[in-house]
């Protein structure tokens, strides 16, 4: 056992090491511990969606499993094996080198064998091993195969929704094994049995519906819209009009729709309305936001292929109907994952109706989106700095001592390292990097991502959490680091809850916010007092 | 004279069932992976992706994201000749909260492996005659320990690193955990060709001309007599038959990961999604909210947006 400080008091990680019996012996609901288990799916979002429903406790021996629930799940095995040839190749060739283990922040936070990536993967490949192999048909548990019962499905509920699909142990495999995509085609074969969780389900079925994951309507996307530029105006005094469902103009700009409520994303969306703002008062650009496509995140990746790709279609479709050039994505983690590695495999072809990716204000040519026509927002912003079309006053900045979270999916997903970095080192004088162990593609994730967002596995996701917050406390005591730069909104959601539990004085906020900062509108006539969250800037008047 | 018999089946016969087992289960596993279509490009980003010019992206860069076929190319021959992955394996020290370098499991593993390549190529000199000139010189270099004779480097480090990955399994309480029979078994039999093979050329030593007959009597599909086998002693059938037990059990092991890290899409697919996209086969149609159905669903509030000139302004 091991105690981690926090503030004086410790948290106990209890390592547990059992046998390879143990491994294929499945956890009931009798070991399920609060805090980790998921509450299960709603009916009315079971029945929008169109998986089987019933009535069913977590904690309860009888999970009433639906008639032929076994010849379902098998049934979805098969056909999830013929359509994917990652995933047959994941089940047969894991050595179990053990190279994985230690690389899970629930592992590491929780000690649970369970929680390795090799085991939880070993969960489908015990039942693989046993219903699609001769070895596992002939020697059972002896090869490493295992009956499906009801016991197991219990277990399956339990830990592929203990994995937030970060992806690091698929950088360290040597065989690239990516634990994500099997948990995500796991999570499939118990969504044909309808023995999913609650959280992400309610936000898919919300997007459908109203086009965003919160279910926010027109009218309240475009209140949410017009309380920022309020906001905007409280501390610049200038009057910024937002665009929405403008047809014709140049681009088209998506952001996860935490953003247009939650704080800390809230000054990031002020700083994107400021730089819009400014760059159409100086050079003439013009974007719209849409209400149909008002979600750039995509819940349904935690789910399954129809469902993601069910909501990352609206982008495409909202972006010919409004006859933009080309899309323009805000901050957000696995939604880069899906803008960069799915959107347009899934909803192939792109609209026609979509020019080359150019920015209109630098002229460069954003190759890497050449055909799906879609750059990130950091891109575009280090592209107009490069070329100097800002007016950028960094001091405004002083009061921040930055260090720079890299979001899993942007990482290891997409490769987005250096942009960002560009971008904070341009508006900010104070930057300090994480140790090296945590950041870039061994980032760790902030334990909330993937689906487990939700406060019933708050105890899970503060646990999962732990290396962050430890490297993130390393920087605070080593540079007196005050600010934890992120482009994930589900990071700006997870970080302040994980720093209160692990009592580090850190805010946490997005690069926008801090461009947003630095940016010097040029209609801006007196010189600003407050940065963006309405604190005295340093040496602006008010307190030092 | 049933002895002579036994002889005879390992000599004449084994090989090639185990040569036919191997093959055949071999294809047949990678023909059932190919027959599956790769959905969506998925290649795990290790470096900066390729992005504007002023963009720094080193050599490193180029190989753990790769963007062009070259590149991928040359993170497949990282992957495959010097386990680029294992390279930066981390152990994480819980009691301190920190990540530490261990390259000990990719030492060993990379030491294993490579042993086990040379010890086959070593081996062609049996099955060939003349003996090409480079396995001649894969035979001197291997034997620089100067012993009578040569004492074969990788034969003994096979041999040890082999027994470092197996007391990880059986030492360390995670891997131990980790470890089924089947890990077990593979090492044991790979164990017992490396210990029958380096007690035949140091110990019991056999006639190598008798062998060497055997051997180019396999591939040349002309069996040897009794009159051969008998000149070999036992132990070259017990390691004759470890191995083709061995060689018939890969396509049913783990040890199938030879060729299914080529088959990887998240290491031999280049990081280009957006500037190329790929095609899923299966692709399903979209059946959801069109633009019209939502506009229906919606008509009052999108109406008032239309007529606020599809704009909003902070009220002041």
């Amino acid at each position: 056992m091991v105690e981690v400080e926090r503030n004086g008091e410790y948290v106990k990680v209890e390592q547990r090491f059992t046998s390879w019996k143990d491994l294929l012996k499945p956890i009931t609901e009798k070991d399920f511990k609060p805090g980790f288990y998921h509450y299960p799916i709603l009916k009315r979002d079971a029945e929008e969606l169109g998986i089987p429903y019933r009535d069913w406790d977590p904690l309860e021996p009888d999970w009433h499993l639906p008639e032929g629930w076994k010849e379902t799940f098998l049934n979805k095995f098969k056909e999830l094996l013929e359509k994917h040839r990652q995933f047959k190749v994941f089940m047969d060739i894991c050595v179990r080198c053990g190279a994985c283990a230690d690389k899970c922040h629930y592992y590491l936070g929780t000690g649970d064998p369970k929680n390795m990536p090799v085991a939880r993967a070993e969960l489908l490949r015990s039942i693989y091993r046993r219903y699609f192999t001769k070895a596992g048909k002939l020697f059972g548990k002896w090869a490493g195969a295992r009956d499906l019962t009801e016991d197991v499905i219990k277990e399956l509920y339990y830990y592929l929704y203990q994995c937030s699909l970060c992806r690091r142990c698929s950088a360290f495999c040597p065989y690239g094994i990516d634990t994500a995509d099997i948990v995500w085609r796991g999570r499939e074969m118990l969504q044909s049995i309808g023995t999913v969780q609650r959280f992400s389900y309610i936000s898919i079925a919300a997007c459908i519906r109203t086009g965003n994951h919160l279910g926010l309507l027109p009218g309240g996307m475009a209140g949410s819209l017009k309380n920022a530029a309020e906001d905007i105006y409280d501390i610049t005094g200038v009057e910024i009009e937002v665009p929405i469902n403008k047809k014709g103009a140049d681009i088209l700009f998506v952001v996860p729709s935490g953003d247009y409520f939650a704080t800390p994303h809230w000054y990031a969306l002020m700083g994107y309305l400021m730089l819009f703002h400014e760059l159409e008062e100086r050079y003439g650009f013009t974007y719209t936001w849409s209400t149909y496509a008002g979600e750039g995140g995509n819940f349904g990746t935690f789910a399954s292929y129809e469902l993601a790709q069910k909501l990352s279609h609206k982008i495409y479709e909202a972006a010919e109907k409004l006859g933009v050039k080309w899309i323009l994505g805000g901050e957000c983690g696995h939604m880069w994952r899906d803008k960069h590695q799915f959107m347009a495999t899934m909803n192939y072809p792109p609209p026609k109706t979509l020019e080359d990716p150019v920015n209109p204000i630098t002229g460069t040519y954003f190759e890497n989106a050449a055909e799906a026509k879609i750059v990130h927002i950091a891109e575009f912003v280090a592209d107009l700095i490069e070329h100097k079309k800002l007016k950028l006053d960094k001091s405004r900045n002083d009061h921040w001592k930055v260090t720079f979270h890299d979001s899993c999916n942007p990482a290891r997903g997409m490769g987005l390292y250096e942009e960002p970095r560009y971008v904070i080192k341009n508006v900010c004088n104070y930057f300090y990097e994480m140790p090296e162990h945590t950041i870039r593609e061994k980032t760790y994730c902030c334990g909330s991502g993937g689906g487990l967002l939700t406060d019933e596995v708050m105890e899970l996701r503060m646990r999962g959490g732990m290396p962050r917050a430890m490297a993130v406390r390393h920087v605070h005591r080593k540079y007196g680091v005050n600010f934890l730069c992120t482009i994930c909104a589900i990071d700006k959601a997870a970080f302040p809850h994980l720093f209160e539990f692990w009592k580090i004085p850190v805010e946490v906020g997005g690069m926008m916010e801090l461009v947003g900062n630095a940016l010097i509108l040029s209609d801006e006539e007196k010189e600003r007092e407050l940065d963006l969250r309405g604190n005295p800037l340093p040496g602006k008047g008010g307190e030092e | 004279m049933s002895l002579v018999y036994l002889k005879l089946f390992v000599a004449d016969v084994l090989p090639y069932i185990a040569g036919i087992i191997f093959i055949i289960g071999t294809l047949n596993r990678i023909i059932n992976w190919a027959k599956s279509p790769v959905a969506l490009k998925i290649p795990t980003t290790c470096g900066q992706q390729k992005t504007l010019p002023f963009i720094r992206r080193t050599w490193e860069d180029r190989l753990d994201s790769p963007y062009t076929m070259l590149e991928t190319i040359g993170r497949m021959i990282l992957e495959v000749f010097l386990f680029r992955s294992l390279f930066r394996n981390t152990r994480y020290w819980l009691d301190k909260q920190k990540g530490v370098d261990t390259r000990w499991l990719w030492l060993f593993a990379l030491a294993f492996h490579y042993s086990l390549l040379i010890i086959v190529l070593r081996h062609l000199r049996f099955f060939t005659n003349p003996i090409p000139g480079f396995l001649r010189w894969i035979n001197i270099l291997d034997g620089q320990v100067a012993v009578v004779p040569p004492l074969y480097i990788t034969g003994i480090l096979a041999l040890v690193a082999l027994f470092w990955l197996w007391a990880r399994r059986i030492l360390c309480s995670r891997e131990r955990n980790i470890s089924y029979p089947a890990d077990h078994l593979i090492l044991a039999l790979v164990a017992g060709i490396l210990i029958t093979g380096n007690l035949m050329r140091y110990i019991f030593k056999v006639d190598l001309f008798a062998v060497k007959e055997v051997a180019l009597g396999i591939v040349s599909f002309h069996p040897v007599g009794a009159a051969v086998v008998n000149q070999i002693g036992w132990i070259f059938f017990v390691h004759l038959t470890l191995v083709c037990v061995t060689i018939a059990y890969l396509p049913f092991s783990k040890v199938m990961h030879f060729a299914g890290v080529f088959f990887s899409p998240t290491r031999n697919m280049p990081n280009d999604n957006r500037a190329h996209i790929h095609i899923n086969p299966w692709n399903p149609q979209y059946h959801g909210i069109t633009w019209e159905k939502y506009y229906e669903m919606y008509k009052d509030q999108l109406d008032e947006i239309a007529e606020n000139g599809y704009k909003v302004k902070p009220e002041v």
